[in-house]
């Protein structure tokens, strides 16, 4: 199933905001149903990877809040 | 003793047209010179006498102005300084009307004091308030043109006077607050008749210092006549005109030098200076910690809120079970199945139905209930006929002489039998 990793490479150039309003809309179009099986598969996928570029960027923003936390008396 | 000029002449009639060639006789220069002072008209002038000297009827005098460095001599009659009731003296303020003398003889001109009279201090004090209203009527005291003074200054210009308790005063009180506070400071007469061109200076200096954003004008407390510079016209102009905010900080809380009303900041004293010009720094860094901590406080809400949203869209059933997809399709044909054998199984038991209906109605056209009433068919039996072919139902006699192998099928089966002839009459 290689042609559905293609549509998903966009994802590593969003930002939080839009990753996670595009997983808001996979969630909401999959439980309104309708959508074929192989569309149901392919969405399901997207919303995994797009999750996960959530993660990606929560967890980046918390390293640098921890980093700025042991770090106080430098940077003004 | 004036002597008229002669009208027609060869003489150049201005002293512009002279030249070495065609000069003018001296005396002309001089009567020329005489009429020009003559006509000069007497004025009241205000200085501070410096010398004082006495011979018989005459007085001779020096006059100082009292902010600048130019003085007169003058020479009055002992008798004109004698009418005032307080005997003028060295140091003395003054009025004096004056008037230019011009001697044609010699050549001399002098200043002849026609009257004079000592400034008291209600005359200082009054000049001072007719100067504020002028002043603040002309809206330089407006609080539209008050500069608000920077929170933490680059650097702290101060105007103070040589060693100066004052000068201490400022500079201890601003580093306890702000140990890191800098200064650019001008030492200056701060009373006396150089003080308002050396604060002037100064400050015109610090006022175009790059780094200076403030300026401190700071003395300490003195007779009226020491802090009368910080009411002089000239230099109150030169505050107002400034654009650096200028903090005055002149004597004790009941002195008021108009410097107060032209600063951008009074200052009681310069103790009092130095604690508004300079924010206390430890105060200051405990709110910039305060303010760091609800910053980081916000942001991790902001996170940890963001990772919650995630974790409850993660939850939902499409995504955390998706095998939903497969199953409920799943479902969707073991239903359609179960219809399926339902609609068929229906399909056959109807047709069963039928056909046991079906059966019924054979078997009730079949002549099996006649047979069990018992009535017996008679058929023609002739030797072995091919299968499914008719034989013959006998109806009559005649069908079956005597001798005929026949059939009979009774309720219970068949048996074979062979016609014996014999007629019976029918029954009626």
């Amino acid at each position: 199933m290689t042609a559905e990793t293609k549509p998903n490479a966009d994802i590593e150039a969003l930002s939080y905001e839009e990753a996670r309003e595009q997983l808001v809309g996979i969630v909401t179009r999959l439980e309104t149903g309708g959508a074929s099986l192989e569309e149901s598969l392919a969405l399901w996928e997207r919303g995994e990877a797009l999750a996960k570029r959530c993660e990606q960027w929560l967890e980046g923003a918390r390293k640098r809040l921890a980093a700025a936390r042991d770090q106080p008396s430098q940077a003004g | 003793m004036s002597e008229e000029v002669a009208a027609a002449t060869t003489l150049p009639a201005t002293a512009a047209e002279t030249s070495p060639d065609n000069p003018w006789p001296l005396q002309l220069l001089s009567q020329k010179l005489k009429m020009h002072i003559d006509r000069a008209p007497s004025a009241w002038v205000e200085g501070q006498v410096i010398e004082l000297n006495r011979r018989g009827t005459n007085a001779y005098l020096t006059l100082r102005d009292i902010d600048a460095e130019i003085s007169l001599p003058a020479s009055a009659w002992t008798k004109v300084l004698d009418r005032q009731e307080i005997p003028l003296e060295r140091g003395s303020r003054v009025v004096a009307l004056l008037k230019a003398e011009f001697w044609l003889k010699t050549g001399r001109l002098n200043m002849s004091v026609k009257d004079i009279r000592p400034v008291g201090l209600g005359d200082l004090l009054a000049r001072i308030e007719r100067l504020r209203h002028a002043l603040a009527a002309e809206g330089l005291f407006s609080d539209a043109r008050k500069k608000r003074l920077p929170l933490l200054p680059h650097r702290i210009g101060l105007i103070t006077g040589r060693n100066s308790d004052a000068k201490k005063d400022v500079l201890r009180n601003a580093a306890l607050r702000w140990p890191a506070v800098e200064f650019e400071i001008r030492e200056v007469a701060v009373q006396g008749n150089t003080a308002v061109a050396q604060v002037i200076a100064a400050l015109r200096e610090l006022d175009a210092h790059p780094e200076v954003d403030v300026i401190v004008i700071a003395r300490g407390g003195g007779a009226l006549e020491d802090l009368l510079p910080f009411s002089s016209e000239e230099l109150i102009r030169a505050v107002s005109g400034a654009s650096t905010p200028v903090v005055s900080a002149i004597g004790h809380e009941a002195d008021r030098p108009i410097l107060d009303d032209v600063a951008d900041l009074r200052a009681s004293t310069p103790t009092d200076a130095a604690k508004r010009i300079v924010p206390d720094v430890v105060e200051e860094l405990a709110r910039v910690r305060q303010a760091r901590d609800q910053l980081r406080r916000g942001v991790t809400r902001l996170v940890e809120r963001e990772a919650d949203r995630l974790a409850s869209l993660r939850s939902r059933p499409v995504l955390a079970s998706p095998e939903v997809m497969v199953s409920s399709r799943h479902d969707d044909v073991e239903r359609l199945k179960g219809r399926a054998q339902a609609a068929v199984t229906t399909a056959v038991v109807r047709a069963a139905d039928q056909l046991a209906h079906l059966k019924a109605q054979v078997r009730a056209l079949s002549p099996q209930k006649t047979l069990d009433r018992g009535y017996a068919v008679v058929q023609l039996a002739d030797g072995h006929p091919a299968p499914g072919t008719r034989r013959d139902v006998v109806r009559h006699p005649d069908q079956a002489p005597s001798g005929t192998p026949l059939t009979v099928r009774v309720a219970g089966g068949r048996f074979t039998a062979e016609s014996t002839g014999g007629q019976e009459p029918a029954e009626e």
